[in-house]
């Protein structure tokens, strides 16, 4: 009979693809998050909004005497909108901690010592939030217009809002990608979630008061480009068809500029060595 | 007694952290020994009043010490987490805490400078904590249990991260002040550590005290109980030869080029391997080790009975 | 003998304050606060040059007008809840979480002062800093003449800053002794639930701290009331818990 070698065996599996060696990272983060009683509160929380603006269309699209409730591309413009506030919410719980965590215990060594790159590591944790933010904002978005469908019956709607479809991915691409790039770099300046969830406040709702206030102050539109929200906020009305008070492309470029920023402290900040003076 | 406890339990959730612990800690110096998880950060966090007994009682000079703060000025406690006030100096930090004891800033200061000088830290005494070493935290923290004099001094692991030298001069720290007629008691998992500052220790495993009272009784326990040293030898069948003459050999058997014996009286054994090693009878012994010698297998032999 | 009440609160007292003196998160503030003296400027220096004429509904407004919108808009909706909440939730909290608290339950000192000292260095903080920065703003922006007439509802302003920084503060420092996370949870309260029961019917509005953020005296009665009591909740919250620190 064969003895089998019962000692230690080297993994002679397959191996996760190199170019998905992320998804380890966003895997974990996202069943860590999921354990916690308080972050499923809050992302019910967040979907308490698609309830009442589904019975919203239930009520417009099947009662005629209600039709004053039926559901129009400013449906959808405005529940984006307010989605901005659980987005925040999220982006802070989920986010917040995501780098600062790992610096303050010395985590950034160990990740950076497997065979993962710097970028395997920011993609992943980016995942993570992103995966959640999209949760709250496209998927609740997409599922109000597909009862739409389901409760009229037909593809009415969406064929004569041919752009609805667009902008709400794309609102919502750039909504995410703006949150979680911007706490991501706010994460990796510091150890201390606390710190970084203040300075996520300070870019997201203060940024947003000074505009108002210089706005009010000296009457000038372009403002706005100091909030990266409000920034989005004029983009997302150019997707839905509402004139901004400032031209779609300088917004834009403001809001590729402001990422291009948070990319760049995450290449400076995610290393595996740190420099003490 | 200094610490009495009856029955005492302590339950986080569904974990139990202490079992139906009855005790009573003598004046002096008392060892609290056991492996990690045991159950030995949880009493000192009992009897230092940061937790709240689940079940039966525990008093501390007398008295029960949760929500009876008078009583922190008659003890000192040294916990094991590396936490601190990065920003402060060693001394500002000290001195900060030994004013909490109600003593005006000049005292507090006199008090810091003393505490920080018996841990040997004066001279690092004005940068702050962020940059001390591992050591220097250790005993930074000491500094602070110690600053207002105490009568029970409660260490947490007090010499983990320290060099060999700074551990002998803790140690030797610890029974001068037992002499001096204070009380301390001390956790560790390394039994030589305690073998050097107490003979008396209780022994701890999960949650449970699994025996109590002198040092060399403990070692009479590991004694007495089968004892295995692994030994790395150019000839091991003719140290075997050797050793097999007398009797505090038990059994033997071959590892490849080690030989594992068993004696049940390592004292007279070890002295006879020395005699051999030295005369080169046998050829050369390259390596000694005893996989026995450690708290485990006295566990593991206290928890079978 | 424990050390009284007093003099423990006044340790503590001192040794948050240095804490809050070198921590980061004081820096921020400072910024925060600057930012409004900032935009006054700005505003200012375009006002005078002309160039624009700031329009409320077709109305030309005077820069009282436009000092009172960056009061309501920066200071009392966004600085005052803001430092309550990442201030006020730190100050157990941190403690906790860091496990430093540790070396301040082994004195023999009440619990109740370690709340007490917190809370009041917290308090001569974040005013020292925030209402100056009002005080300057008006400076700013209100031209001399007119400081005058407006000075008395100014000084009730700032001290409407004060106490809606107090009240903020004791609210969240309560919730920081009773939760392990409170931050969030704070932050849902304050840009969440304010900012809803603000635009709510009824008495709804009336269930927030920002509704009492007012110079009259039942608002000023409210607010002490409210800062009075959290301190009492925490005081006791802090006395009766126990805190466990393993991570």
């Amino acid at each position: 009979m064969p003895i089998h070698d019962q000692g230690y065996r080297r993994y002679a599996g397959e191996r996760i693809v190199r170019a998905r060696r992320w998804l380890v990272i966003a895997r974990a983060g996202v069943i860590e998050r999921l354990r916690e009683r308080r972050f499923l509160a809050l992302m019910l929380m967040a979907w308490l909004l698609f309830v009442v603006r589904a019975v919203q269309i239930y009520i417009g699209t099947t009662i005629v005497r209600a039709s004053f409730f039926a559901p129009s591309e400013d449906t959808f413009h405005g529940f984006l909108n307010q989605q901005r506030l659980f987005v925040f919410f999220i982006t802070i719980y989920a986010g917040a901690g995501l780098i600062a965590n790992d610096r303050q215990a010395n985590a950034l060594q160990l990740y950076l010592s497997k065979p993962i790159t710097r970028h395997d590591y920011i993609a992943g944790k980016m995942a993570t939030l992103a995966l959640f933010l999209i949760a709250v904002t496209w998927v609740p978005a997409m599922l109000l217009l597909a009862l739409q469908v389901l409760f009229s019956g037909s593809l009415e709607f969406v064929s004569s809002h041919p752009r609805l479809v667009p902008a709400i991915t794309i609102t919502s691409l750039l909504q995410v990608a703006l949150a979680s790039m911007t706490m991501l770099a706010l994460s990796s300046l510091s150890r201390s979630r606390r710190f970084a969830a203040m300075l996520y406040a300070l870019v997201t709702i203060f940024a947003g008061a000074v505009e108002r206030v210089l706005q009010t102050a000296t009457g000038a539109a372009g403002w706005v480009l100091l909030s990266p929200q409000n920034t989005l906020a004029a983009i997302t009305d150019a997707l839905f068809g509402i004139e901004p008070d400032i031209p779609v492309t300088v917004a834009f470029i403001a809001l590729v500029a402001v990422m291009a920023a948070c990319v760049a402290v995450l290449e400076r900040r995610v290393r595996a060595v740190d420099v003490v003076a | 007694m200094i610490v009495s406890t009856d029955h005492l339990s302590k339950w986080y959730g569904q974990v139990s952290g202490l079992n139906d612990v009855t005790i009573a800690v003598p004046r002096g110096v008392t060892g609290l020994l056991g492996p990690n998880g045991a159950g030995k950060s949880t009493f000192m966090k009992l009897v230092t009043g940061q937790l709240r007994p689940s079940a039966g009682t525990l008093r501390v000079f007398d008295e029960p010490i949760w929500g009876n703060p008078s009583q922190y000025r008659r003890l000192g406690f040294c916990p094991e987490q590396d936490a601190f006030y990065e920003h402060m100096t060693g001394r500002d930090w000290v001195q900060a805490l030994a004013g909490l004891h109600g003593m005006d800033d000049a005292a507090a200061a006199a008090a810091a400078t003393r505490a920080l000088a018996t841990v040997d830290l004066l001279d690092v005494a004005d940068r702050k904590i962020g940059g001390y070493s591992k050591g220097m935290r250790q005993r930074v923290k000491l500094a602070q249990a110690m600053v207002h004099d105490p009568e029970l001094l409660v260490l947490d692991e007090p010499l983990s991260g320290m060099d060999p030298l700074m551990r002998r001069r803790t140690i030797r720290l610890i029974r001068q002040w037992a002499d001096g007629g204070k009380s301390v008691i001390v956790s560790s998992h390394v039994l030589h550590e305690i073998e050097a500052m107490t003979a008396t220790i209780v022994l701890m495993h999960n949650g449970r005290i699994v025996a109590e009272g002198d040092v060399h009784q403990i070692r009479a326990l590991i004694d007495a109980h089968p004892h295995r040293v692994s030994i790395r030898a150019a000839d091991p069948r003719a140290l075997a030869k050797r050793l097999l003459v007398d009797d505090d050999v038990s059994s033997f058997r071959f590892e490849g080029d080690a030989l594992l014996v068993e004696t049940g009286n390592p004292d007279s054994f070890y002295s006879r391997l020395t005699e051999i090693a030295a005369s080169g009878d046998a050829g050369s012994i390259e390596e000694v080790t005893s996989p026995d010698d450690n708290l485990q297998a006295v566990f593991s032999y206290l928890v079978k009975q | 003998m424990t050390t009284p009440l007093l003099a423990s609160t006044r340790r503590v007292f001192e040794l948050t304050l240095g804490q809050m003196l070198w921590a980061r998160r004081t820096t921020l503030l400072a910024l925060a606060a600057a930012a409004p003296v900032l935009l006054a400027l700005v505003t200012r220096l375009t006002l005078s040059a002309g160039s624009a004429v700031v329009q409320i509904n077709g109305r030309q407004i005077g820069s009282e007008a436009v000092f009172n919108t960056a009061m309501t808009l920066l200071y009392l909706r966004f600085i005052v809840p803001a430092i309550g909440v990442f201030y006020g939730t730190s100050l157990i909290a941190d403690e906790v979480e860091d496990r430093t608290i540790t070396y301040l339950f082994v004195r023999p000192i009440p619990r109740g002062a370690i709340v007490l000292g917190k809370y009041l260095a917290y308090v001569l903080c974040v005013t020292a800093v925030v209402v100056p920065s009002a005080a300057v703003v008006f400076v700013v922006m209100v031209p001399f003449p007119d400081m005058a007439p407006l000075f008395g509802s100014f000084v009730r302003g700032l001290g409407v800053l004060a106490l809606g920084l107090a009240a903020y503060g004791a609210v969240f420092l309560w919730a920081g002794t009773l939760f392990r996370r409170p931050l969030v949870g704070g932050l849902v309260f304050v840009f969440g639930w304010e900012q809803l029961a603000a635009v709510l019917p009824g008495y709804v509005g009336r269930l927030t701290i920002a509704h009492y953020l007012q110079a009259d005296t039942i608002s000023v009665a409210v607010l002490l009331a409210a800062t009075v009591a959290a301190l009492w909740l925490a005081m006791r919250t802090i006395e009766r818990r126990e805190y466990l620190l393993e991570r």
